[in-house]
């Protein structure tokens, strides 16, 4: 930068410190400007195609940031910031930019007045703990029983994405998410890995089904003819190889006789056929192999002899998925033949390949012991949509993990910004000096969030905003945009909620964020 | 553009209106490209690949897939025919003109400050409530037509193909054929597996010479010349391995000390396979066909026991012929005691295995009159062409399959769309909101199927249109006059006429996926309002320090 270099030269630090702040201010604007239209229930995607020529289409604000491949350090932490949030609330991931972007816009005009950035962030920050406790006043606790009002904030979040006009992915998420609770040990907490999203081309998304088992994409061993549907199904899930051992070090059999052929010929049938039939002997009938890179994990030999023993065969477990299928079946993983022992198998009622456009894939359903984990099978006409469900899907099930973390809910449709915004106006004329005006500032940035939300639904943004805060300041807490109908409306009765969790945690990484911008007052290139 | 040196990404930003425009115009021309293929007068596509390849088609999937098309919109067009392809089987390019034409009037409404979310919403309601008209007033149950409706059927999808003129010959041969492999499943599903007819192509002849085989046949030889070419009531064996001599695994090896032992290894290398194929001869069977190879040794051996022995089968193949021959393949010989044997049992059995000479190759012909079988070989005046034929039959034994599974039948013909695009206008009137002009742009965006089959045809398409418009509207307010909701149009005659009379079919799926896959095609690309092209990385140079 040639500003930079010329100030330097000028000792005129005060200025570079500016050139800085601007610079990384409006880097971090355009990255909030640039995902502001996809906010809200009318919000519209992104198509990103990335240097290797894949191309998503989005919708979801940490997806978005993270694919841009930004080059600017301000700009990244943004796309830092929707990441975090993604991994706290997992939905909220555009408004905490836009937020963000807003409270940049607020600090660049405070700036200009000559307050310094130090007093800022202390008000930002006072501002910000004064807000988060208008939003828990606004909450309303919810219980995990309440099955209506989790659909209600699951179905708020999709609201946005492409997959909105169908309703099964909202009860899905709903119930696959209480399915997984632990009551008993961890009642605050899901663990999300418990749910597994497995995506299948063909059908549309209504195909979506929510599946109380395992879905694994591989079809099972078609080699030798074995069977493809087992009822009152046990499953041994296997880690050691079915084909002939190969020791680490190089070898050589030395057969001198040629009548001593026959039997190196026939060893390695008889040596198969005993794992075969030890595994048949533990009453398994359906086999999981774990991948194996070293060798054949099953060969051919093997494979026709677990046909003939009516064992059906799913190859190629991977690694990860080994802890995963187990907490599901309940059955221990295999390490050593030797170890092959009845009560180490799962159960299950069925196990069934079925086919689809997209290849086959094998279902295990009916579990004995169901509730540790379940799998969503993902459908959609095409991959882009397919891969937007999924990420729809996965921000559902975080909404309804945030409920489970903290169970409160907030009225959506910008009615808790608009309602901060005032209480926060409110507060600051408690006080004076400095910080008023900027605990101002930050009140007013909030009304970015219903701003957006009107101008992306295609109504008139002015009208909208200054109609809300009077309903707000006439003490109509939950009055929101309704963006279907266009009006203002009590967002409750509209059955647009979400989480208290996705809110707080917006404003706190949001407020965070850019008071770490602030603090940054040079920026050194290091090669 | 400004914006993206602010963003400062290594790309290109197009937003808003641009992009929607951009998408529109990459849609257009993909649609364009397909559209005067489309309809039994419909024209053929010559394409060249790099290499020199031609293909001649008339196929919507086909064209796309071999246009390595570059836009991202284009590309979810093109993901979007093969998906009708993948699920139906027919009617690729109307899926695209469709999809092409929904977007373009949908860009229209945006320009008419329409927000694109409200378009959205209005596709939807209005693809609903096609799909639900389709469903309960054009859609006809199968049990109520004449039995040779699933000719008709076969015949109206392969009108638009290069083998439209001898369709009477094929959709009766295309009929069969799928009734030949029809399975019930163990749920009592009646299933109707594409894959088990096999389609081979000879050159020679005329297309009008092609002919089902009541069994399979495999494009193979027999093994040796000295086998017989003909076997009656044949035993057939399934192999999935190699009968050579024995080869000592990776590892093994074998010693000689002595020179005569020398002898006596070779000795034992020939009788160890020798042994394998006395255990399968002597279970009965005077067939082996195998996937493997089957070394000169080995085959003296079939031709000293008089029996036909196939080498180098399709792995599919083989698997089906040993379905429809109640038969199985073996991977190995050995069995559960650890020994080695040959079940009898698994020995398939047909009336016959001929060797045929077609055109320039032979065939091995597996005949077999009552079991679940079917081939078809196709006659061609030459490569080209007869690949152009098999895809036109797979595409019919594909509409064959859906009716006979699905069981209900619309209209062809523009029949269906009119109807809709009538319905939906008055469905519109109903609606108090934007969502009102949406619909009535899907409703009119439906026409564009008959008006392009009335184009292509050269007939005067809006005065066509029109025509039929006014019979379906009468359809749908005049109660005694129902029938005339199947009225389609008649291209060669430039007439409006009864299609379900008439007999052109199609089933009723094929419209519905058709209807729900153009629209979600058409919302997908309509949500964009932004699309960022990052450069491509530049290759990492080679530092010559290996990895």
């Amino acid at each position: 930068m040639a500003t930079t270099v010329k100030s330097r030269s000028d000792f005129s630090e005060r200025e570079k410190e500016k050139d800085i702040r601007t610079s990384n201010i409006v880097a971090a604007r355009s990255v909030a400007d640039a995902i502001r239209t996809s906010l809200g229930p009318k919000g519209m995607d992104k198509m990103i195609s990335s240097p290797t020529g894949e191309v998503i289409i989005s919708n979801d604000g940490a997806t978005i940031l993270q694919k841009l491949e930004l080059r600017h350090p301000a700009a990244r932490m943004l796309a830092e910031l929707a990441k975090a949030q993604d991994i706290e609330a997992g939905d909220g991931t555009t408004s905490v930019c836009v937020i963000a972007g807003a409270l940049l816009g607020a600090v660049s005009t405070l700036m200009s007045k000559g307050i310094h950035p130090s007093i800022i962030s202390e008000a930002f920050h006072q501002a910000l703990q004064e807000s988060l406790k208008v939003l828990v006043n606004m909450s309303v606790p919810v219980s995990l029983s309440d099955r209506q009002s989790l659909i209600k904030s699951a179905t708020t979040s999709l609201n946005s994405k492409v997959v909105s006009q169908y309703t099964n992915l909202a009860s899905i998420s709903v119930d696959a998410v209480l399915s997984v609770i632990n009551v008993a040990q961890n009642p605050d907490n899901v663990n999300l890995k418990d749910i597994k999203i497995i995506k299948k081309l063909g059908g549309t998304i209504d195909d979506t089904e929510l599946v109380h088992g395992l879905v694994f994409d591989q079809n099972a061993s078609h080699t030798a003819g074995g069977p493809t549907r087992i009822q009152n199904a046990k499953i041994g899930l296997i880690q050691f190889c079915l084909s002939a051992p190969k020791p680490y070090m190089d070898n050589n059999i030395v057969v001198s006789d040629y009548t001593k052929m026959d039997k190196v010929i026939k060893e390695e049938p008889k040596l198969i056929l005993e794992m075969c039939r030890k595994i048949q002997k533990s009453g398994c009938n359906v086999l999981l192999v774990q991948k194996s890179i070293l060798r054949d994990a099953v060969n051919e030999l093997s494979l026709s002899y677990l046909a003939k023993l009516k064992i059906l065969v799913i190859r190629d477990i991977e690694r990860e998925d080994i802890e995963f299928i187990c907490t599901t079946i309940g059955c221990t993983p295999i390490a050593n033949i030797d170890a092959m022992t009845p009560e180490k198998l799962g159960k299950a009622d069925l196990v069934e390949e079925v086919s689809t456009t997209d290849g086959k894939i094998v279902k295990i359903t009916g579990i004995p012991n169901p509730g540790k984990t379940v799998t969503i099978l993902a459908r959609g006409s095409n991959k882009l949509v397919l891969d937007e469900a999924e990420r729809s899907i996965h921000d559902a099930l975080c909404v309804i993990r945030s409920l489970v973390k903290k169970k409160y809910l907030i009225a959506g449709g910008g009615a808790p910004e608009i309602e901060v915004s005032q209480q926060v106006t409110e507060f600051s004329k408690t006080l004076s000096g400095v910080p008023s005006v900027c605990i101002r500032a930050y009140a007013e940035a909030l009304e970015i969030i219903p701003y957006t939300l009107a101008e992306n639904a295609g109504l008139h943004p002015i009208s909208i905003v200054t109609e809300l805060r009077n309903k707000h300041a006439q003490g109509e807490k939950n009055a929101g945009i309704n963006v279907r109908k266009g009006a203002i409306t009590d967002i409750l009765q509209e059955n647009v909620v979400q989480p208290l969790l996705v809110s707080t945690s917006a404003l706190t990484l949001a407020t965070e964020t850019v008071i770490m911008l602030l603090k940054i007052d040079d920026i050194a290139t290091s090669r | 553009m400004s914006s993206n040196k602010v963003l400062n990404i290594d790309g290109e930003r197009i937003s808003g209106q641009d992009v929607r425009n951009q998408n529109v115009t990459a849609v257009a021309a993909i649609s364009n490209i397909v559209k005067t293929s489309l309809g039994p007068i419909g024209l053929d596509k010559m394409l060249v690949d790099n290499i020199g390849d031609v293909t001649i088609t008339n196929d919507g999937a086909t064209i796309l897939k071999l246009l390595e098309v570059e836009h991202p919109a284009a590309k979810v067009l093109v993901q979007l025919a093969d998906l009708q392809d993948q699920e139906v089987g027919d009617g690729t390019t109307s899926v695209v003109i469709l999809a092409a034409e929904l977007l373009k009037r949908a860009n229209e409404l945006v320009q008419r400050k329409i927000h694109p979310t409200v378009i959205i919403s209005g596709y939807r309601i209005a693809c609903t409530e096609a799909i639900k008209y389709i469903n309960d007033c054009l859609s006809v149950k199968v049990e109520t037509l004449p039995k040779d409706y699933i000719i008709n059927i076969a015949r109206t999808s392969m009108s638009s193909k290069i083998i439209g003129d001898d369709s009477e010959f094929f959709s009766k041969m295309v009929v069969e054929a799928m009734n030949r492999v029809k399975t019930i499943d163990y749920k009592g599903d009646v299933k109707y597996p594409i894959n088990a007819v096999n389609i081979l192509k000879a050159h020679g002849k005329s297309a009008k010479e092609s002919v089902l085989v009541e069994g399979y046949a495999l494009n193979c030889t027999v093994a040796s010349e000295g086998m017989p070419k003909k076997i009656t009531n044949a035993k057939i064996a399934f192999l999935d391995f190699n009968l050579q001599k024995t080869k000592m695994k990776l590892g093994q090896k074998v010693v000689v000390t002595n020179v005569n032992d020398l002898e006596a290894i070779r000795d034992r290398e020939n009788d160890i396979v020798k042994e394998r194929i006395q255990l399968i001869l002597a279970s009965g069977a005077n067939v082996i066909l195998t996937t493997k190879g089957i070394d000169d040794l080995c085959l003296k051996y079939f031709v000293e026991a008089g029996a036909m022995a196939v080498r180098r089968c399709k792995k599919e193949d083989l698997k089906r012929i040993a379905k429809a021959c109640g038969g199985s393949v073996h991977v190995t010989l050995s069995n559960l005691e650890g020994e080695e044997s040959f079940d009898p049992t698994t020995l398939g059995t047909c009336e016959e295995v001929v060797q045929e000479r077609i055109a320039d190759d032979e065939l091995i012909l597996v005949k077999n009159s009552n079991k679940k079988s079917a081939s078809i070989i196709l006659r061609g005046a030459g490569s080209v062409m007869l690949d152009e034929m098999e895809r036109s039959i797979h595409d019919s034994l594909c509409i064959v399959k859906r009716t006979l599974e699905s069981g209900s039948i619309v209209p062809g013909g523009g029949a269906v769309e009119s109807g809709l695009s009538i319905y939906l206008d008055n469905f519109a009137a109903t609606m108090g909101s934007r969502k009102q002009l949406a619909i009535s742009e899907f409703a009119e965006s439906l026409l564009i199927i008959p008006k392009q089959l009335a184009v292509n045809a050269a007939l005067d398409a809006t005065d066509l249109v029109a025509k039929l418009r006014s019979y379906h509207h009468v359809a749908q307010t005049d109660q005694t006059k129902k029938s005339y909701s199947y009225s389609g149009l008649d291209l060669y005659n430039g007439k409006v006429k009864n299609n379900i009379e008439a007999g052109v079919l199609e089933p009723s799926i094929a419209k519905i996926k058709c209807i729900k896959f153009a629209t979600e095609a058409a919302i997908t690309i309509l949500r964009i309002d932004d699309m960022i092209t990052l450069n491509p990385k530049e290759q990492q140079q080679d530092d010559g320090h290996g990895h």
